[in-house]
């Protein structure tokens, strides 16, 4: 790995953890999620430093070449993530059709009341 | 000094007639709401067929969003302080007026502690409080001796920042976070009894993940937060 390359490496993984430091700041990412990214950026900062670390982690696995390794380890990070998130998605599409139907049904429950209590029927 | 107590409560049908009936009973003189968090069982059905003062959430927010909720009910209605209470019968009301007494002194937030002035036991459980309450004085160089307990009070001031914010979880994290910020907080001892009935939400796995979630909430996240205050 040439001197440039790993400074670039060590550059964009600071980067990313000041952004994402920054969004926290803000407040625009609940706790439990910024949990995750922190963790995250701090492991891409640790590989960038120590370099030797990935080549460990290789040859403890019995793989040939470090990139390998980067590839399967947050292909697979990356891809439970998604997969987390597609389940919180779905709870959270189905919480939002609840809502929906509960403010409906409790608007036409409203308007029923208002007609049984002399009210003129409302023109849809 | 009006005073609001919530009761979030999650599938408490086998207890939440009796932590009610004590505290219409006996302590009148508190208003309260029970915040059912869409549970599934029949908590709001009985809640209603007693008439117990109710806000039902048609979905399950969590406890932080149930809370939040009565929070902001506090709020709208002008309450002075707003006490957290547990609908399974572990917090025991008698102790609500030393800690208003407590409040009236200046503090923003009071904890219901169950060791002010008894000794921690050494189980497993307090390990964990004994993690938060070290990772806690190594933010803030504050002591708090009970972090997880869940009977805590708030001054008006706190009702809207709670209220109004994202992120403010009633939960050790928040606590730490707003010691940081300068709020005051106090400790007053109590004695808390064993849930009632019905099976806690906490088992040994999700314990573990949530003393995780709020050491690394404490000792990393909590020290990036901007404060954005409620006038």
């Amino acid at each position: 790995m040439t001197l440039v390359f790993r400074l670039i490496l060590i550059a964009a993984s600071l980067l990313t953890t000041y952004y994402i430091l920054k969004r926290i700041r803000q407040s625009k990412l609940q706790i439990e999620y910024a949990i995750f990214w922190l963790v995250f950026a701090g492991i891409l900062v640790v590989f960038s430093l120590f370099p030797e670390l990935i080549a460990l982690f290789t040859r403890m696995m019995g793989m040939q070449l470090p990139v390998n390794f980067i590839f399967l380890f947050f292909i697979f990070v990356l891809m439970l993530k998604l997969f987390l998130t597609t389940i919180e998605l779905s709870t959270l599409e189905n919480k939002v059709k609840d809502l929906t139907q509960e403010v409906a049904l409790l608007e036409r429950e409203r308007q029923e009341t208002s007609i049984e209590g002399g009210d003129k029927p409302q023109e849809p | 000094m009006k005073c609001l107590i919530i009761i979030p409560a999650f599938n408490e049908e086998k207890n939440i007639e009796h932590v009610v009936e004590n505290l219409q009973a006996n302590y009148s003189a508190y208003d309260y709401v029970v915040i059912n968090d869409g549970s599934s069982d029949s908590t709001a059905a009985i809640c209603r067929k007693r008439g117990y003062s109710l806000i039902d959430l048609p979905v399950n927010l969590g406890l932080a969003g149930a809370f939040q909720t009565g929070l902001k009910y506090a709020y709208r209605k002008g309450y002075d302080c707003a006490l957290q209470f547990d609908a399974d019968g572990q917090h025991r009301p008698e102790f609500i007026a030393s800690m208003i007494e407590k409040m009236q002194e200046g503090y923003d937030i009071v904890i219901g502690s169950r060791f002010v002035t008894e000794k921690k036991p050494g189980s497993l459980r307090m390990l964990g409080s004994n993690l938060i309450s070290v990772a806690t004085w190594m933010t803030t160089g504050k002591k708090v001796k009970d972090p997880t307990s869940g009977m805590r009070i708030f001054n008006r001031k706190m009702i809207g920042e709670f209220a109004l914010n994202m992120n403010y979880g009633p939960e050790p994290d928040t606590i730490s976070y707003l010691l940081k910020q300068g709020a005051t907080i106090a400790e007053v001892q109590v004695r808390m009894d064993e849930r009632q009935a019905g099976e806690s939400y906490l088992n040994l796995s999700r314990s573990v993940m949530y003393m995780m979630r709020m050491l690394l909430s404490i000792l990393l996240i909590q020290n990036f937060r901007k404060r954005r205050e409620v006038k």
